[in-house]
């Protein structure tokens, strides 16, 4: 399921930038007590920009791009998208879940569930939007299994077809939540490489939310680390590897090996960070 | 936690309909908008309720319907749970029953009451009779479906640790059957209401259903919704009873959403 | 869940057969309980053709169905079957249509939910047939008295179910929902809507049964026409192979309203049963 032909051209990254200005996200717990989940994070994403946000499990990183997302309102601070505001549901996100398999709609076909993510916004002919649909099927290599339910599909292809129908909504950002975690090993390389082929293809604004140190490094341009709760940015990293980017060779290569190696001693050092946080 | 004002707004808020209903009809009734003679006001009917409660006239027929409705479900359930059990556990004994009860199973209960009159008369083992007949299936249903669902794991380890058939049977399989069975009673409940009311209405003999019936065909206006009044009570009490025992038997399994 | 569990009661021993078997497996054959049901029709006409049970109550089987034949052929019985039918579909078509737009209004919301909910508690438990009398001063003898009676014992596992399914739609479709924009009346029709049809339909099943019970009940009670008051007219009459070919014919007609139904919901919510059987749990 190669998809080498979209490496033909990469045209211009669109869309505005995207700020997220101290936000500050609390949670009044049932008992009247609150939670400090986010502790004023700021992040500036540039239009094509393929932003990573790795920190250990629990530290608020979901809360995080849920509030980007517009799901959830900050309870202090605000996210602008170019000059917008972005308040209740962004017209130009698009969420991907880390429960691919509850994502998709099971009473829906796998086309029927591309085309739901546009279909409402644009209005145009059935057989338009068909076509619209088999283009993004085709660039995650799923083109013959449009009829069919997405629980007939494996781990792997469910992932495909929630990428493909996010993408097919044409986002100028792609929020991903832990998009990978729950496919086996090979899978996620596979993924990976999807992933970056299409995002070198529409050029949208990336922000990926991990606590895996590799894909983040594999992925991004930069990497911010995120402390344990309440979440604030500890650092920003430029990855700084050369792209296109190749499964095997750029992770054994020795620049990945050294940020590899200085984002999990900085994780695992911190106290309060993941090591804290695996007793 | 919840704060007392929310409280006050839950039980304010479902209070509002049944109290907006009962005054204006009190008040359509006053005015005489409504026939007072077939839809007395609600304080009148309160009124000959009381009468019915405080008279102690209620308690004969009372009595009368509990007594059938707790002998005819108590032989239904037990029939049908040991039934059910063993049609669970063997599959030789479901094959041997399994189409008697379907093709006993989808016959509407009511339907039987004339036969069974036929046969029995109009007294108690009628109604009985059609009490436990009415609460046996749903129970039977539901005990084979969940005996089947103890997980055949469960009773490995059971038998890994040398546990015998006995200590299998009621550690294990009935425990983790509980909950099917007790939805099945619960659905019984109901039906076996229906059934012992509808009984007391064709028999005549005493009893709530008897009671609410007789009143309508005297042209007892009042004391006809007072009796429903009397079998609603007693159904909420019943429904109440069986929740909370329910909670006790099935403890470990998760609260049931309703 | 109460009424999902309801749900096994309908459906029968039939139902979804769990591949588990516990306990001693014997080759899957039903002959032993086929030539039980042979054994007890025979006992029943032996018992009936040798006087060993001597009771005009008693006809022999052969009788009852030789009786049925002819009922149904002369035309005793079709049009009570059909009025009975026409009543249980209009009855039942009415507390449907109260019912399923109550649930989603309880369900979504929360001032309905507050001031409604606890009403539909209140008044669930009261023994459908005790609603009767009173009724009877309020709207007589005639049709709207059983139409009634049978909406509202169709309304409450209907609303009850429609609740329970709009609760249970996972929150992730919602939030699948909001990221691509769908509006809120979109969101209903395509998200809520179809992840709640299986809690629905099995509601309305199990009203289906219990509008068929009300049904006859009425019939007995303040019957005028239809298979209940034919029942009861038969018994006082004594004429006792009348009584049980109509018994036969109504159970008929459960029978396969019951399995008509299932047919209908197996093709409307063909997804559901189509995942369960590709083993996909989540």
């Amino acid at each position: 399921m190669s998809v080498t032909a979209l490496h033909q051209v990469s045209p211009a990254p669109q869309g505005a930038r995207l700020s997220i200005d101290k936000i500050g996200k609390v949670f009044t717990g049932p008992s009247g007590g609150s939670v400090k989940a986010i502790d004023g994070v700021t992040l500036n994403v540039e239009p094509g920009e393929f932003l990573a946000i790795v920190g250990p499990s629990g530290c608020g990183k979901s809360t995080l791009l849920q509030v980007i997302a517009g799901l959830m309102s900050p309870s202090s601070g605000a996210v602008r998208l170019g000059a917008q505001d972005v308040t209740g549901e962004p017209a130009h996100m698009v969420y991907l879940f880390q429960q691919y398999g509850k994502s998709l709609l099971p009473w829906m076909s796998v086309a029927e569930n591309v085309m739901f993510s546009f279909r409402h916004r644009i209005v145009m002919t059935r057989s338009a939007a068909r076509a619209r649909c088999d283009e993004y099927l085709a660039m995650v290599g799923l083109l013959d299994f449009a009829d069919h339910y997405p629980w007939q599909l494996s781990g792997g292809m469910q992932q495909r077809v929630a990428i493909a129908r996010a993408l097919a909504a044409e986002p100028k950002v792609l929020l991903m939540d832990e998009p990978f975690s729950s496919v086996d090993a090979l899978t996620r390389l596979d993924l990976h490489a999807l992933i970056l082929d299409l995002w070198t293809a529409k050029r949208f604004t990336a922000v990926l939310v991990t606590h895996d140190v590799d894909e983040a490094i594999f992925l991004a341009d930069r990497v911010a680390v995120l402390t344990h709760r309440p979440a604030s940015i500890s650092e920003v990293i430029d990855t700084n590897l050369p792209r296109p980017r190749l499964s095997i060779e750029t992770r054994e290569s020795p620049n990945f090996l050294a940020l590899r190696h200085r984002l999990l001693a900085h994780l695992l050092a911190r106290p309060g960070g993941a090591a804290h946080d695996a007793r | 936690m919840m704060r007392a004002k929310d409280r006050l707004i839950i039980v304010a808020a479902g209070c509002s309909l049944p109290a907006v209903f009962l005054l204006g009809l009190e008040f359509a009734s006053r005015n005489g908008w409504v026939n007072p003679t077939f839809l007395p006001a609600p304080s009148a009917i309160f009124a000959t309720f009381a009468q019915i409660i405080l008279t102690g006239a209620f308690f004969a027929p009372l009595v009368h319907t509990l007594t059938l409705l707790f002998v005819g479900y108590s032989i239904g359930c037990i029939a049908a749970i040991s039934l059910g059990v063993l049609m669970g556990y063997s599959r030789a004994i479901y094959n041997l029953f399994e189409p008697l009860t379907e093709l006993i199973r989808p016959i509407p209960k009511p339907a039987l009451l004339p036969a069974l009159i036929l046969f029995l008369g109009l007294g108690a083992p009628m109604e009985i009779t059609i009490v436990a007949l009415g609460s046996f299936f749903p129970v039977l249903i539901n005990t084979v479906q969940g005996v089947r669902a103890v997980d055949p794991v469960m009773i490995d380890t059971a038998r890994t640790f040398g546990h015998k058939s006995p200590a299998v049977w009621r550690r294990i399989l009935l425990p983790a059957s509980a909950p099917y069975v007790l939805a099945g009673m619960r659905i019984s409940l109901g039906l076996a209401l229906l059934l012992v009311v509808t009984s007391e209405m064709l028999s005549g003999n005493g009893g709530l259903g008897d009671a609410i019936l007789s009143a309508q065909r005297s042209f007892l206006v009042k004391e006809s919704y007072a009796w429903l009044i009397v079998l609603a009570l007693v159904g909420l009490v019943l429904t109440a009873i069986f929740n909370w025992t329910e909670k006790r038997v099935a403890f470990w399994q998760a609260p049931q959403a309703q | 869940m109460t009424q999902l569990v309801a749900d096994n009661e309908t459906q029968g021993l039939s139902g979804p057969k769990r591949s588990v078997s516990i306990g001693v497996r014997v080759r899957n054959s039903r002959a032993s309980g086929v030539l039980l049901v042979v054994l007890i029709l025979c006992a029943w006409e032996l018992s009936a053709r040798t006087g060993f049970v001597q009771s005009t109550n008693w006809p022999p089987f052969s009788t009852v169905m030789a009786t049925l034949v002819v009922d149904v052929t002369d035309g005793e019985l079709l049009p009570l079957i059909l009025s009975t039918l026409w009543r249980l579909a209009r009855g039942y078509g009415i507390g449907f249509a109260i019912g399923i737009p109550l649930g989603f209004a309880i369900a979504l919301l929360r001032p309905v939910r507050l001031v409604v909910r606890p009403t539909i508690e209140l008044l669930r438990p009261i023994p459908i047939p005790a609603i009767i009398p009173p009724l009877i001063f309020l709207l007589g003898l005639g049709d709207s008295l059983k139409l009634s009676s049978i909406a509202f014992a169709t309304l409450f596992p209907v609303v009850l179910n429609t609740i329970a399914g709009v609760m249970a739609v996972e929150p992730i479709y919602d939030q699948v929902a909001k990221t691509f924009g769908v509006s809120r009346w979109t969101a209903l029709r395509r998200v809520v809507f179809p992840a709640a049809l299986p809690f629905v339909l099995a509601g309305l099943r199990t009203a289906l049964g219990l509008a068929v019970v009300v049904t006859v009940v009425a019939e007995m009670i303040v019957g005028q026409d239809g298979v209940g008051y034919y029942l009861v007219s038969m018994q006082f009459a004594m004429r006792a192979a009348d009584m049980y070919a109509a018994i036969v014919l109504l159970t008929l007609i459960a029978y396969l309203l019951n399995r008509a139904f299932i047919l209908a919901e197996g093709r409307i919510i063909r997804w559901t049963r189509l995942r369960e059987a590709s083993g996909d749990a989540s």
